[in-house]
This record gives structure tokens, C-alpha cells and sequence, in this order.
């Protein structure tokens, strides 16, 4: 058995905003659970209450329009992600880091959004989302907010999401659509295991950016790279935005050395036009 | 909180505590023991079910999560009892040592072979990335997914993978 908590499961987000205002601090979001339910079987939290934001309709859906891009809900997995036909013509990066996630019962069960509100520095979804430019809008009895990716991890775990708002939805823009990619994660195992370090890449006719995860207190992008930076530039940007730590799983050493391979391999990839599109 | 879900096609209505898990309530509350707990923070994947026609780690699921679900686990397998076809192979290639895995490797090569009647090697390795076995080494696991899906050659001509 877990700790005791009370369990709510509001099926308006009206009704949501009002008890996560009433209850601020006490009450926990539950959506996937893959990384709540760990949380409180080691103890490491103890909520009085859970809201379980499943039941809310709109906030399960993958959305594409040619004005505003791509709309992930929050309790949107990454399974539905992956299969989803828009995601794979246009933002195939986001199915292929969906895919890096966990195995097979984690990923139909974690969601996009979770992972997100997560935040630990190696979140999947994390470098993908943030090469690709994207927003996470964040609602609450007061109002809804956008906030670009970039500015939304603050440190690890922590992300500017207050007590009393719910990510309800993470925004893909459009001018990102059919952009060329690539993405590496380097795992110790073949299996499902944390990521080392990840490096995505999108570029477009405008620009490019290299989102790396695992290489800094959170998920990092490197600032908007002219489409026709060099290689050199691309690692000297990429260099700027991580500052890595050794710890149990690789060394600080190790991970600059193959975060600066990946973006070789990557790069030289998108060069040869061999980017899967 | 009162739930209703189907397992193995059987209705079940229950007074379930808001702080039990899933896999616990499949095998305290309704003595479905097939399935087993390991470590019980979706590593391992021996709690895996099935849950709506997808796997999942019952572990890291509410039991009240799951109200109006349906689920399938071990028990549903053998009918009147003769075991499944998928049973009788890992029973025939040695894919079972001390079976702690089993139900949740059952689970999850039944989710794959729904899908893809003729898994590949690579395959049916990523299917059951979830799924950890500490006895077998994966070989005979694997050999049994490819013959419950027609695809074994004689062991003299077995690839290893």
C-alpha cells in the first residue's frame, strides 16, 4: 500500500483550476504516473491528494493546423505521440525521441507532458522539444500562459510551473514543419535505460539548434543557428549551452567528448541530405 | 472508491482503495496471483498486464485508474486447462527457469504477437525490453516467440541472435 492521499479526478479543467487553487501545495497532478508512482513507492513524496487529469477530454489530444503547428495535450503518451500521422509527416524527431523513451509499458503509459513537468536534466522529450523551438501552455484559475521551452526548466526537477497551474498543452510551431533532424542517445544498455547524453538537431531554411539533454542542471538548446552554420559554429554553440557534471553514470569528460561527436554525425548527416524526413 | 474492469473477460465490481495499486489489487483483491510484483517501480516489467489492448506496468498504475478498464493477465491464457500456444512454447523451448518473469514476458510477447504475427529477432527483442529475466539469458525466450509465431528452425539451424 501507498501512503494515504485522496484521489480526484476532475473532468472540466474549470473544475481542475478550482481544486488546484483551493489545494495549492498539497495537491499533486497525477497524469501517466510513471514517474509519481515511483516517487511515492520509495517515499520520496507523500501527497495528500491526486489529481488525476485523465479524465479531462481535451487535454488527450494531438492537434495539427497549418497556422499554429502542433499541439500536444498533457496526458497525450508516447505511444499516441509516436503513431500519430501528423507527428510522423511533420515532426518525425518528436516520434523517433518518443520511441527513445523507456520500453514498452512505460511509453504507453508516460506522457509528453509529464515528462516535461518531470524535468530531470535528461527528459527524452526535453532536447527534441527544445531543437524544435517549441512553448508549454500553462493554465490556472488566473489565466493561460505560454512559455517558451527554453525558459520553462529552471534547474533539475524544477521548472517555472506554480503550485496552483497545470501544463495543459506543449506547442510545436509551424515554421518548425518537415524541418531536417537527427537524434542520438547514448545509453549504457541496449534496453530502456537513462540517457547519458541525447543530442537532437532540427534544421529548417531559417535556422537550426542543437537541444542536448543530460549535459547540464536541465534540458539545453543552443541560441538560433543560421541554417548555413558551419560545423564549427554548430559545436562552438553547442559547447556554450552544456556544462556537464561527472556522476554515477558517465564522466564530464566523457559526456563533452561524445556530445561533440554526436553533433559531428548528426550534422554530417543533415549535410548529406540523408536526414529521415 | 467503488471500480468495475474486466479481466480476462470476467466482470469485476470492488470497493478499491484509493492508495492500492493496480498490481495489488489484481492479487490481494481479486487473488489473481498469476501476476508478479518485482520491483515495483516499472524497471523490471514482471507486473506486466495488459490493459485496453496495451501493455503496462500494473505497478505504476491505481487501482481506481483503472476502473471501467479491460485487462488481460496470465490467468487468461490456459483455457479449460490446456495452455495457450504461446505457453506451450516457452514451455517446449525452455523460456521458463524460475518463472518469476513468465507472466509478464507472456504478456508481452502476446501484445507483440497481436500486432505482428511474424516478429522479427530484433523485433521481439525490442518488445520485451520491459520485460527482465535473470535466469535465461533472453535466447530461449526469444526461440519461444519465434516458434509460437511458426517461424523456429531446427535447433541445428538456429541463428543465435
Amino acid at each position: 500500500m501507498l501512503q494515504e492521499f485522496s484521489y480526484q479526478a476532475p473532468t472540466t479543467l474549470k473544475d481542475l483550476y478550482s481544486l488546484l487553487k483551493k489545494r495549492a501545495g498539497k495537491a499533486v497532478i497525477l497524469a501517466g504516473g510513471t514517474d509519481l508512482m515511483v516517487e511515492m513507492h520509495n517515499n520520496w513524496i507523500a501527497p495528500e491528494m491526486l489529481v488525476d487529469i485523465k479524465k479531462i477530454r481535451e487535454l488527450g489530444e494531438i492537434k495539427f493546423s497549418r497556422k499554429e503547428g502542433l499541439s500536444i495535450g498533457a496526458t497525450v503518451v508516447c505511444t499516441e505521440l509516436i503513431k500519430d500521422k501528423n507527428v510522423q509527416k511533420y515532426y518525425p524527431l518528436l516520434a523517433d525521441a518518443a520511441h527513445r523513451i523507456g520500453s514498452h509499458q512505460l511509453r504507453n503509459r508516460a506522457t509528453i507532458g509529464g515528462n516535461l513537468c518531470t524535468a530531470s536534466p535528461c527528459a527524452d522529450m526535453g532536447c527534441s522539444l527544445l531543437a524544435l523551438g517549441a512553448s508549454v501552455e500553462l493554465g490556472s484559475a488566473d489565466g493561460v500562459r505560454i512559455v517558451a521551452l527554453k525558459d520553462y526548466f529552471t534547474g533539475p526537477k524544477k521548472t517555472q510551473i506554480q503550485k496552483h497551474e497545470v501544463l495543459q498543452r506543449i506547442i510545436v510551431p509551424i515554421d518548425m514543419a518537415n524541418a531536417e533532424w537527427g537524434m542520438r542517445k547514448l545509453k549504457r544498455i541496449k534496453g530502456h535505460d537513462l540517457a547519458l547524453i541525447s543530442v537532437a538537431m532540427a534544421r529548417t531554411a531559417g535556422v537550426m539548434r542543437v537541444g542536448i539533454g543530460s549535459c547540464a542542471p536541465t534540458p539545453v538548446v543552443t541560441v538560433d543557428l543560421p541554417a548555413s552554420a558551419s560545423l564549427d559554429k554548430v559545436k562552438e554553440a553547442t559547447f556554450k549551452a552544456v556544462s556537464p557534471i561527472d556522476d554515477v553514470r558517465a564522466s564530464k569528460e566523457y559526456r563533452l567528448f561524445m556530445t561533440g561527436e554526436y553533433v559531428e554525425s548528426v550534422y554530417a548527416e543533415l549535410t548529406r541530405g540523408r536526414s529521415r524526413k | 472508491m467503488k471500480i468495475s474492469l474486466k479481466v480476462n473477460g470476467r466482470k469485476y465490481t470492488r470497493d478499491a482503495s484509493e492508495s492500492k495499486n493496480l498490481l495489488h489489487f489484481i492479487r490481494e483483491d481479486l487473488g489473481l496471483t498469476g501476476t508478479k510484483e518485482g520491483c515495483g517501480a516499472g524497471e523490471c516489467g514482471a507486473c506486466t498486464i495488459i490493459m485496453n489492448g496495451r501493455t503496462v506496468n500494473s505497478c505504476l498504475i491505481l487501482a481506481v485508474e483503472a476502473d471501467g478498464a479491460e485487462i488481460e493477465t496470465i490467468e487468461g491464457e490456459a483455457k479449460n486447462g490446456k495452455l495457450s500456444k504461446l505457453q506451450q512454447a516457452f514451455q517446449k523451448n525452455h523460456a521458463v527457469q524460475c518463472g518469476f518473469c513468465t507472466p509478464g514476458m507472456i504478456m508481452s510477447a502476446k501484445a507483440l504477437l497481436q500486432k505482428n504475427a511474424k516478429p522479427s529477432v530484433e523485433e521481439i527483442k525490442a518488445a520485451i525490453e520491459g520485460n527482465f529475466c535473470r535466469c535465461t539469458g533472453y535466447q530461449q525466450i526469444i526461440e519461444a516467440v519465434q516458434d509460437a509465431s511458426g517461424q523456429l528452425k531446427k535447433k541445428g539451424e538456429l541463428k543465435r541472435a
